[in-house]
């Protein structure tokens, strides 16, 4: 039964959609979707239960499941609860959040190039963090401050393309534009920082979930929690906006307030995940085509799916880059490493529509 | 003789899924061809392989005694031309500059332009009527003046052959006589060999020596135009059965498509939409005002046609009407209240369009496309409901796109998809429905198909029903009302009767014609009168 609906459906045939009411909530269901989300997450369990496990010390899985229950020695506890647990959970959560980004960049403005690293909102968002920091003030602001810049970026970029509507072609153009000038803006302040500030803001920039704390998943968890439903709720628009705005005018949505929501979700996703682990490439470009080529056209179910996807990346990435290879590499380059290649290929291979 | 020809060519895309399969055609020089054939038979893809543009899967195509594909480039663009459907042009490029780029396979790096180039150019712009227009922008030109600029261009390379795809959709029909004189006189006076793949029958029964009839990758039927454009023939090509017209100016017959429509049904009692009106109503786009002072007031429960020649503010106005424009002065009124007051929700309970340039994006369902027609209906957290899907399957059955309900939106054909999107609109279970040019891109049987579909949802409850047609004759038939508009305002609006006649079509078209009767309908039938009559050709 569920080999059979793991399969990608039939042409022409019904898809496993259930309609689901639950109270005031009401939504149809693709069966098929959910346990793809449901094997995925299985997955994405067993792969964190095991990253806990690697280590210069390797500590067996019962040791590993006896400190997360309370019940482990006071060297499984330090290594596991303090060390390497904020760490996956961090990994756990950047790969989502930058994913889920992309699809809604992505599903916003009908092109599978755009992705927020692509159209200079990472680079906002960096400009910003990067300024924080080399000015030295605190650091717990930096995901606000972060995010602040991801939204300058978006809204500089919409304006700066908007000529009655919005053209991709333009959008993309003025927003590589846009990632020159805070690119450039970036390295100007760190060249004109003071050494100590400057080296600090470099770390950042490389891109790492290296010494990753307990605060940094806490933002990250406080993020997802209002971002994800958010995020699910607008798929039920986006799905509507991606019919072109005619069609969407014609049904009665309100285009402009949709498409501000869609890009404040979006820009939250990337800017806090950025201000967290600095920027990761390729994920938010790729990882929602993979998941639309696996499960289908964007929506709620597949945001998630991407979601999830996302993280089995960015996690398997960072055990790649610290454990499997003769030096330890940040988690950007392995994702872009491991990625990128198998996206090639799956292009090549299948042919899809994009 | 014939310096091209097809031998046995398999033409397929990336997907090999063969489009045109072991076809044989040879192109009578010195004639005019014309391929005619429903949507998605193989016409454009055999244009392109002709041209050289496409490597057959299989056969060859012979230009002059020698295979297209082991000949150059440069030495096949000197012999043959081909206008491409829709071409892309840079942008603010010139008339005079885009009709130089033609000049191009006569010309090498180091040469300056020679006294022959500017010769042909000038000969060029001064054929296509484009000498006053030379120095303007491409952008800046309406659609008949673009698509003579393109034919200019076309000339320019100055080829013995010559290819046009589709020279005159988009063009309203004093356009359509523009071009197809243009060809006859090309054919004629340069001894050009011409081949055209065209959408209207009766524009290739007007211009053709022969005609190339397809279907399914195959031709079934070859010879002069009498010969090929009967009814019985036509039937086996479209799929739809035809009716013929006399031409008392040409002697040529007209070929009518046959639709399904009960003409003797009365319109409902009880009407379910509501009039529209609109008072002194302005709109355009940025500053530029494209409808001006338009008062008008479109009757409930029927079915209106506004025509009127490209760039007459047609759409513009059907826009307004749909809150998809602010006016810039005046109002328009859904039963008499403002479509501009209250949310876009509310008005799309009452009120839906059927715009040009929706987007089908890859991947998504029938079913899902139709029920986006639900969303005024829903919120986020409430996005489904046992009424939701009982208006969904009464829209699908309606359309009668049962049999395509789980196939994705990109594998349906232009007339299906069409019927997808009228599914979405009746979904969202309004009084008033407003179609921009529903016909556009399709073949005879489906332009037929849609708009007998468009007058059974009129006559089934009354809804009212505004859409902009290109077509006079189709508009006659099927509306029960007509507007016809010149330069954004309204001339005339009436009963079709009262307003197609032959001084009206002469005012808002600029084209001389005759005012026949449908066969089917015996509502008006706008028959265009050459400037040149051609003699009667034997058999």
């Amino acid at each position: 039964m569920s080999s059979r609906l793991l399969a990608s459906p039939e042409f022409g045939k019904r898809p496993p959609v259930r309609f689901v009411q639950l109270g005031r909530l009401a939504f149809r269901v693709n069966i098929r979707v959910l346990l793809l989300i449901g094997i995925s997450a299985l997955a994405l369990v067993a792969l964190a239960a095991w990253a806990l496990t690697l280590g210069s010390f390797r500590l067996p899985l019962a040791d590993v499941l006896g400190a997360l229950t309370g019940s482990g020695t006071d060297d499984a506890n330090f290594i596991v609860l303090d060390l390497r647990l904020p760490r996956v959970l961090v990994a756990l959560m950047i790969g989502p959040m930058l994913a889920m980004s992309g699809a809604i960049f992505q599903g916003l403005v009908r092109n599978p190039l755009v992705s927020p690293d692509i159209i200079g909102i990472n680079a906002g968002a960096a400009l910003f963090a990067v300024f924080w920091i080399v000015t030295g003030r605190s650091l717990q602001w930096l995901p606000i401050v972060a995010f602040i810049g991801a939204v300058v970026a978006a809204m500089s970029i919409y304006i700066l393309s908007w000529q009655g509507n919005i053209s991709a072609a333009r959008l993309i153009l003025v927003g590589i534009g846009m990632n020159a000038v805070f690119s450039a803006g970036t390295s100007l302040l760190i060249i004109r920082a003071d050494i100590n500030d400057a080296s600090r803001a470099v770390l950042w920039q490389a891109g790492s979930v290296y010494a990753s704390t307990w605060s940094d998943v806490r933002v990250l968890l406080t993020t997802l929690i209002i971002l994800v439903p958010s995020g699910i709720g607008l798929m039920w628009a986006l799905r509507v906006v991606q019919l072109g705005d005619m069609t969407a005018r014609s049904v009665g949505m309100p285009l402009e307030r949709t498409r501000l929501a869609l890009i404040l979700v979006g820009c939250g996703f990337s800017a806090v995940a950025v201000s967290i682990a600095g920027p990761i490439g390729f994920v938010a470009l790729m990882i929602p085509h993979l998941a639309r080529m696996i499960a289908g056209p964007i929506g709620g179910g597949v945001l998630v799916f991407a979601g999830i996807l996302g993280a089995l990346l960015v996690l398997g990435s960072d055990m790649i880059g610290q454990h499997a290879l003769p030096v330890t590499l940040p988690v950007g380059v392995i994702t872009a490493a491991l990625g990128a290649p198998y996206f090639l290929f799956l292009l090549y291979r299948m042919n899809t529509q994009l | 003789m014939t310096r091209l020809q097809a031998e046995n060519v398999t033409l397929a895309y990336s997907n090999n899924v063969a489009v045109v399969e072991e076809l044989s055609l040879a192109i009578a020089d010195g004639g005019v061809t014309s391929i005619i054939g429903p949507n998605g038979c193989g016409k454009s893809t055999l244009l392109r392989a002709l041209a050289r543009l496409m490597t057959p899967r299989g056969g060859t195509v012979i230009l002059d005694g020698e295979a297209i594909h082991s000949q150059p480039t440069k030495e096949v663009a000197k012999r043959l031309c081909l206008m491409p459907q829709q071409p892309d042009a840079p942008e603010s490029i010139t008339v005079e500059d885009l009709t130089r780029r033609g000049r191009y396979p006569h010309q090498s790096m180091l040469q300056p332009p020679t006294r022959k180039d500017q010769i042909a150019i000038e000969r060029a712009l001064t054929l296509t009527n484009m000498v006053e227009l030379r120095d303007r922008s491409v952008d800046e030109l309406s659609g008949g003046q673009r698509q003579r600029a393109w034919i200019s261009m076309a000339l320019a390379q100055d080829t013995p052959l010559l290819l046009l795809d589709e020279p005159t959709t988009y063009l309203d029909i004093a356009h359509q006589q523009e071009v197809l004189e243009l060809v006859e006189k090309l054919n004629q006076e340069d001894e050009r060999t011409i081949v055209l793949v065209l959408h209207d029958i009766n524009n290739a029964a007007q211009v053709s020596d022969r005609v190339v009839a397809m279907r399914a990758g195959k031709i079934i039927g070859e010879g002069s135009a009498r010969a090929v454009l009967t009814p019985e023939r036509l039937e086996e090509v479209f799929g739809v059965p035809c009716d013929t017209v006399l031409d008392p100016d040409s002697h040529r017959l007209i070929s009518i498509p046959r639709s399904r429509i009960d003409t003797a049904r009365k319109l409902p009692a009880n009407p379910i939409g509501p009039p529209l009106t609109a008072e002194k109503l302005s709109s355009g786009y940025g500053k530029q005002r494209i409808v001006t002072e338009v008062d008008l007031a479109v009757p409930k429960g029927q079915i209106t046609a506004i025509v009127g020649p490209n760039a007459c503010g047609k759409s513009t106005l059907l826009r307004t009407f749909a809150r998809l424009l602010a006016p810039m002065d005046g109002v328009a009124y859904l039963d008499e209240q403002p479509v501009q007051v209250g949310p876009h929700r509310d008005l799309a309970k009452r009120l839906t369009v059927l715009a040009q340039g929706a987007v089908s994006p890859a991947g998504v369902l029938v079913e899902d496309l139709v029920a986006v027609g639900r969303y005024p209906y829903q919120r986020w957290w409430r996005q489904w409901s046992d009424a939701d899907q009982q208006v969904v399957d009464e829209a699908i059955d309606a359309t009668g796109i049962d049999n395509l309900r789980w196939r994705p939106i990109e594998t349906l054909s232009g007339g299906q998809r069409q019927r997808v999107w009228l599914a979405l609109a009746l979904a969202q279970e309004t009084g008033t429905l407003l179609l921009d040019e529903p016909t556009t891109f399709l073949d005879i049987a489906h332009q037929i198909e849609v708009l007998d579909l468009v007058w059974e949802l009129n006559r089934s409850e009354g809804r009212t029903v505004v859409m902009v047609l290109h077509d006079l004759g189709q508009a006659s038939r099927y509306a029960d009302f007509i507007v016809a508009m010149k330069d954004g305002r309204v001339v005339a609006a009436g009963t079709p009767e009262e307003v197609i006649t032959e001084r009206l079509v002469a005012d808002v078209f600029s084209v001389r014609s005759k005012i026949g009767r449908d066969p089917q309908t015996g509502s008006p039938l706008v028959l265009p009168t050459r400037n040149q009559p051609v003699a009667v050709p034997a058999g």
